[in-house]
């Protein structure tokens, strides 16, 4: 079409002014956008890449990606934290081709060269013998680190340019939505083991815009409201969990660089999360944090940490992230997040929880994938790029008292309705910052 | 019971459950399985251990009773998830059938299988395949059903979505 944006600038069309608020079907389907993702995106700023508790005794490892490129994560003999790319400073090789394990040394399996957990090298093989050149001998040849490294209590990140503002500046105040997880466990976080891989022939934002994407909820999961209207009545719950303390509501907080989170209010809370079932936990949570993050704790939370991490606090605790493997292709890492040492019942309770819903396997994530190659395969039509899927909440006003204020949290903006209201202001933030990096590159490439 | 014997009611059986899914009988398919079945698809922990406790680790599926099966019929009979309009159709494959452990009233069953699917939904096939553990139970009725179904999934990178039907 000859009215195609042209530039990331026009890609995604943001002018609040006017209400508009705009995002072409180039960004989703466009192999020169995937390109320019992969570059100023995945490998251009902050990613997540994994937990501490991964890598919680020395020597442990994990494999990754970052973008398109392998990692290796690695606790050094001395327990310091590396990530590496996981490629032989020799031929290229991936060094360490296991998803996880312990050891002390990864051996490329081609010509024998070593490294240790730090990503020393220990073995040039033969290195006598090979008739070196001398500056060769004066060269480095240990794995090559992460241009940046940072781990925000536990959760791990990574750059691989080195031109971002540190990770607690990335992550600015999103961090307090973090701590609303991450201070649920007085004893740390760990995955529950069985980490689930799915794939999905449809761009990553799909995911993105989804896990934000409260609208959504009744249409395509309207099987799985039924099954829970079912189970309600053949059973209904033995623990209910505290009532809510103020009126049903659904919103946003959106914050700066990417990130937001989608919330819900409702009286009562949809199902028993594991915090309300263990009530001694809980009682030492709300101690330990006050009622008015606790309350905050036993809500409907969705966190989005741009560009590639989503923590789905709802009746179990969904840590999702993603690599794109193209820009009509997705793979899906997920895990089920639990506090080190929970209560056997409430283990339980979390994990069968978690399967119901997050499983590729289970009861609703699976309608979400298929939509998004629904979605994928719509956008292929094109008498008009632009969609109408980023307009719910920018008429309304942003004059009302602030919801986060009570837990002292400034967002860049919030957005507040009824449980009807599925805002999708929420998406704005990872658009813009999206742009933001796109379009840096973009007056880099033509200043060069 | 003689082995023979036992290896025959569990062909019957494993036959006639895989005939049932691929033709979406689901009525008949549950009525095979006891009211207190167990159904479990392990996750993987990493290349070459499944999970092992449903309770303590992550299943692909894991349904501690037959309501489970239930409900998955039921969702797909609500005509609103997207995964099952359209259904992909199915072919089940049940091969080197073994009976590991046999007494009158129980069958310990070990055997292969394999899934052709064909997604009318994007006109693409994928196969699926692995192992199946099956405890049969002769009911007081006479019947043999499945009181424990354990399927181990070799694919664990899932393409978009699976469901019971495809195991």
């Amino acid at each position: 079409m000859s009215d195609r944006p042209r530039s990331a600038a026009e890609l995604v069309q943001d002018r609040p002014e006017s209400g508009v608020f705009r995002v072409h079907r180039d960004v989703f389907r466009d192999p020169a956008v995937f390109q320019l993702e992969m570059e100023r995106i995945f490998e251009g700023t902050w990613v997540f890449v994994g937990l501490e508790s991964q890598v919680a005794k020395p020597n442990e490892f994990f494999t990754t990606f970052i973008g398109r490129q392998p990692v290796l994560v690695t606790r050094d003999s001395e327990g310091v934290i590396h990530a590496f790319l996981n490629s032989c400073r020799h031929r290229g090789a991936v060094v360490c081709p296991f998803r996880k394990g312990r050891t002390k040394f990864h051996v490329c399996r081609y010509h024998g060269w070593a490294y240790d957990s730090a990503g020393r090298n220990t073995l040039v093989t033969d290195e006598a013998e090979g008739q070196y050149p001398e500056s060769f001998v004066q060269e480095d040849h240990g794995l090559l680190p992460v241009a940046r490294f940072g781990n925000y209590r536990g959760l791990l990140f990574a750059s691989l340019s080195p031109d971002v503002p540190s990770l607690e500046e990335h992550l600015g105040e999103a961090r307090a939505m973090l701590d609303l997880v991450l201070d649920q466990s007085s004893t740390g976080w760990e995955f529950v083991p069985g980490p689930v891989n799915y794939t999905f022939d449809a761009n990553w934002k799909l995911q993105l815009e989804n896990g934000l994407d409260f609208y959504h909820f009744g249409s395509t999961h309207s099987s799985y409201v039924d099954v829970l209207a079912k189970r309600a009545k053949a059973s209904p719950p033995g623990v209910t969990p505290p009532p809510e303390v103020d009126a049903e509501a659904q919103g946003s907080f959106s914050f700066e660089n990417g990130h937001s989170m989608m919330w819900s209010i409702r009286n009562p809370p949809r199902g028993l999360r594991p915090l309300a079932f263990d009530t001694a936990r809980l009682a030492e949570v709300r101690q330990r944090v006050g009622e008015a993050k606790a309350k905050w704790m036993l809500r409907q939370r969705n966190l989005t940490i741009f560009p590639n991490l989503q923590i789905i606090d709802i009746v179990s605790l969904q840590l999702r992230t993603w690599r794109p493997l193209g820009p009509d292709r997705t793979e899906m890492m997920s895990h089920c997040m639990a506090p080190i040492g929970e209560e056997a019942e409430a283990r339980r309770l979390r994990i069968r929880q978690y399967e119901d819903f997050f499983n590729p396997t289970g009861l609703a994530t699976s309608d979400d994938n298929v939509m998004y190659e629904y979605c994928q395969s719509g956008y292929a039509a094109d008498t008009d790029g632009w969609t109408q899927g980023y307009a719910r909440g920018l008429g309304g006003g942003n004059g009302g008292p602030s919801l986060a204020a009570e837990i002292g949290v400034r967002p860049a903006a919030e957005a507040v309705g009824s449980l009807a209201f599925g805002d999708e202001t929420c998406f704005h933030a990872s658009y813009r910052e999206w742009r933001r990096l796109v379009a840096r590159g973009e007056m880099q490439a033509a200043a060069e | 019971m003689t082995d023979v014997t036992a290896a025959a009611v569990c062909a019957d059986l494993l036959y006639r459950e895989g005939l049932y899914l691929d033709r979406q009988d689901w009525d008949s398919w549950l009525a095979l399985y006891a009211e207190d079945a167990v159904f479990w698809v392990p996750a993987w922990l990493d290349e070459h251990r499944p999970t092992s406790d449903p309770d303590r680790e992550i299943s692909l599926i894991y349904h501690p009773s037959r309501v489970g099966l239930e409900e998955r019929i039921m969702r797909i009979r609500t005509r609103k998830s997207v995964t099952a309009l359209p259904l992909p159709r199915t072919v089940h494959m049940v091969t080197n059938i073994l009976p590991m452990a046999v007494t009158d009233g129980g069958i310990e069953v070990t055997s292969s299988w394999m899934v052709h699917e064909f997604d009318p939904r994007v006109s693409r096939a994928h196969m699926y395949v692995g192992r199946y553990e099956h405890t049969l139970r002769r009911e007081p009725d006479g019947a043999w059903r499945i009181a424990r179904k354990k399927v181990l999934l070799t694919n664990d990178m899932i393409p978009t979505a699976l469901d019971f039907y495809s195991v």
